[in-house]
């Protein structure tokens, strides 16, 4: 079993204690004997096999178990303890469990809404206020059931109740020591010098375009969605000019995968302004990595780029080769973008394609016809890459994947997510059922090129309730925290960084970090055993455990942010600084 | 506090009722997107469950007896399950996002405990408006109120 299904499993069991426990007292108050202890034992039972699954996700990562054994464990102890002996002496009147009964199942409820709400990591604050909602709830109760207890007995309830909803919202709301983002401009531009020998002119705006043989509202650059494809020599010095003409919002450019000095990244607020309609922005930089890669706006980033506003970047090492078709899968109003190209290609041509996915969830792409190798991922060559047959491949949100062939006399077709997007000819093949390639086990190894580590950051990605804005809302938490309010994470010139990303929630997080490269260690504890991976953009699935390094060698200010983008709007963004 | 009884539980059953139109406007929404179900989600997670602490907490003040309190605490639990529901369906997906027969299955438990709560807080207006209200059985059969079956 997954930890990712462990902890679906964990939740559908916790909702299942909850229920036998309040159901079991709501009959007994009901004086349904059979009833009530009926789902008392579906209670006990569920509790039980709630052990084994906190104990083996404890055993995945203690991130995956932490409240559930600091907070849920006490509480569901004291839920058994109180509910239990009470039981055993089996009372003539079933009612005299009623309020034992409810408040076991108070005490699981709680517990079950601080893994919902709150997660990780385990705070007292979360803490009290739970133990403070149980007291306060089985105290109505016994009001409600007729129950007399002693004066002291409601003394001593009100008294802890009181105490531990201050200290719980004291310690829940005050400000955490997460500094706020300093809206400065990164370090001074490192603008080169060079004479541009590529000049490009981006223009943003509303417009209509053609998707899927319909006309939908875009936001586009140049009119055009995908923007246009800007390609590069390596060596060339690229002069791109940003105009706004009407989007409201501000738009930037950002060179997604490209390792551009900080001024160059197009981050709103961190690395420049956005610009504003009427205004524009000259970006420049030196095109020294060759490879795949596409550019986006990060003004709004969730809507700009859903709506349009993106485009391909490819830089080559030399004169085009063979055919090199490019393929920026979007879905744009609901409609797939591109649309299915159908060209014929003489047999024996080197064919690349150039695999893009622009959208904010993971696609499957899969090449029919041809054994195929992928070169590169994230615009840096594997190692050693063999050939592949009906295999298919999984894109995160924002990453590439080139694969090369070449041409047979047969034809030859991609399909994405069973859509068949490029082809050479009519090959009638279900791709569904192909197996998943694991870029971990691909291609030929090589050692690590540093031994030492000299930063350690754990990220731990979650869904909580974050209270420390006007409108309260579900965000999507780094480390129980959402932006603006995620600790930035600072580091040196020259130091070797490592992060272990952990999703405990229940959807993929496709982690980027600006401007770096990191490289793959482990997955859930499991060295990469293939090529070295130089990746920009990954894919977190529900339960993993990534361990990724890097060299902090490009000064500056840097977005560290889930790619799905709505992910990112919710409160998964934190910032990556040097000092 | 009996008629605010009336009211409150009224008005949740209101917001239920917007809460399947909602359910059907995002439903039918092109294209097809996660903000077609904004509504849904706002009411679902914001009104409903506020409509339904309330009524909750007017049947406890109502002094009304423990088994229309016990019926009017009932939904709490169930409106909770259902982002929940939603939450593990959504989860349910293959690796590039397509749905799995057992992610429609969760899913469908989402309409199903929808029409559960609704079931159970008509239970309580019923139970409220008696309490308010009390008719003798005899002329409850002669004099049928609008909106409820004759």
């Amino acid at each position: 079993m997954t930890t990712g299904s462990l902890l679906v499993a964990d939740l559908v069991i916790a909702v299942l204690a909850t229920a036998g426990w309040l159901g079991g007292g709501a009959a007994s108050a009901a004086r349904r004997r059979p009833l009530a202890l009926g789902l008392t034992a579906v209670a006990l039972l569920a509790t039980l096999a709630r052990a084994i699954t906190i104990t083996a996700l404890a055993r995945a990562g203690w991130w995956f178990a932490a409240e559930k054994i600091l907070i849920a464990g006490p509480l569901s102890l004291a839920a058994v303890g109180v509910a239990g002996p009470r039981l055993l002496r089996a009372p003539g009147d079933i009612r005299a469990v009623a309020l034992p009964l409810l408040f076991a199942g108070y005490a699981t409820s709680s517990a079950l809404l601080v893994t919902i709400l709150h997660g990780y990591p385990a705070s007292a604050g979360a803490g009290l206020l739970a133990v403070a909602g149980v007291v306060a709830a089985t105290a109505i109760s016994a009001r409600a059931l007729g129950a007399r207890p002693s004066r002291t007995v409601s003394r001593v309830a009100l008294v802890v109740a009181v105490a531990a909803l201050l200290t719980g919202t004291g310690l829940t709301v005050a400000p955490g020591a997460a500094p706020a983002v300093p809206h400065g401009h990164g370090p001074p531009a490192a603008r080169i010098a060079d004479e541009p020998t590529r000049r490009f002119t981006l223009t943003a705006g509303t417009a209509t375009v053609d998707a899927g043989g319909r006309n939908v509202a875009a936001w586009a650059f140049n009119g055009q969605v995908p923007g246009p494809e800007l390609t590069a020599t390596v060596g060339d010095v690229l002069e791109v000019t940003l105009r706004n003409r009407d989007i409201e919002r501000g738009v930037t450019v950002h060179w997604h995968g490209y390792d551009v000095p900080n001024d160059q990244d197009g981050v709103p607020g961190v690395t420049q302004a956005a610009v504003r309609p009427g205004q524009e922005f000259v970006y420049r930089f030196r095109a020294d990595q060759v490879g795949t890669y596409w550019y986006h706006t990060h003004s709004a980033s969730d809507v700009g780029v859903r709506m349009g506003l993106y485009g391909v970047l490819v830089v080559r090492p030399g004169p085009a080769t063979g055919l090199d078709v490019t393929v920026p899968v979007h879905t744009l109003a609901g409609r797939q973008l591109p649309a299915p190209r159908v060209e014929r290609v003489e047999p024996g041509v080197p064919v690349r394609l150039r695999l893009i996915n622009t959208d904010s969830t993971t696609h499957r792409y899969a090449v029919a016809g041809t054994p195929f190798r992928v070169a590169a991922i994230d615009g840096v060559d594997l190692r050693g890459p063999t050939p592949l047959v009906d295999t298919a491949v999984l894109i995160p949100a924002g990453g590439r994947y080139d694969m090369v062939f070449d041409a047979p006399a047969t034809p030859v077709a991609l399909f994405v997510d069973g859509r068949a997007v490029y082809s050479t000819g009519p090959v009638p093949t279900a791709t569904g059922a192909w197996p998943v390639l694991d870029p971990l086990d691909y291609g030929a190894t090589a050692p690590v090129p540093w031994s030492r580590t000299d930063k350690t950051f754990t990220l731990v990605l979650d869904r909580g309730l974050d209270l420390r804005r006007l409108l309260p809302r579900y965000a999507h938490t780094v480390n129980g925290a959402a932006d603006p309010d995620i600790p930035q994470q600072v580091v040196r010139l020259g130091d070797v960084v490592r992060f272990t990303i952990v999703n405990r929630s229940q959807v993929v997080h496709p982690w980027h970090l600006h401007g770096h490269h990191v490289l793959v260690l482990t997955r859930d504890g499991k060295p990469a055993a293939g090529s070295p991976l130089w990746l920009d953009s990954f894919d977190v699935r529900p339960g993993e455990v990534w361990e990724v390094a890097f060299r902090a060698d490009n000064p500056g200010m840097w977005a560290n942010h889930c790619h799905n983008l709505a992910h990112a709007d919710a409160g998964m963004t934190l910032h990556l600084m040097y000092s | 506090m009996r008629k605010a009884l009336v009211v409150v539980s009224a008005l949740l059953l209101v917001a239920f009722a917007v809460q399947f139109v909602l359910a059907a406007v995002g439903g039918f929404t092109r294209p097809a997107g996660e903000d077609a179900y904004a509504l849904h989600s706002v009411n679902g997670m914001a009104i409903i469950p506020i409509l339904t602490l309330l009524t909750a907490v007017f049947a406890a003040l109502a002094k009304a007896p423990g088994k229309l309190i016990g019926l009017a605490i009932l939904p709490i639990g169930l409106v909770l399950l259902q982002p929940l529901i939603a939450m593990l369906a959504e989860a349910s997906t293959d690796a590039s996002g397509v749905s799995t027969p057992l992610g429609l299955t969760i899913g469908g438990l989402h309409a199903l405990n929808g029409i559960i709560a609704v079931h159970v807080v008509v239970g309580v207006h019923r139970a409220a408006r008696e309490l308010a209200d009390p008719v003798p059985a005899d002329a409850a059969r002669l004099v049928t109120r609008e909106g409820e079956p004759a």
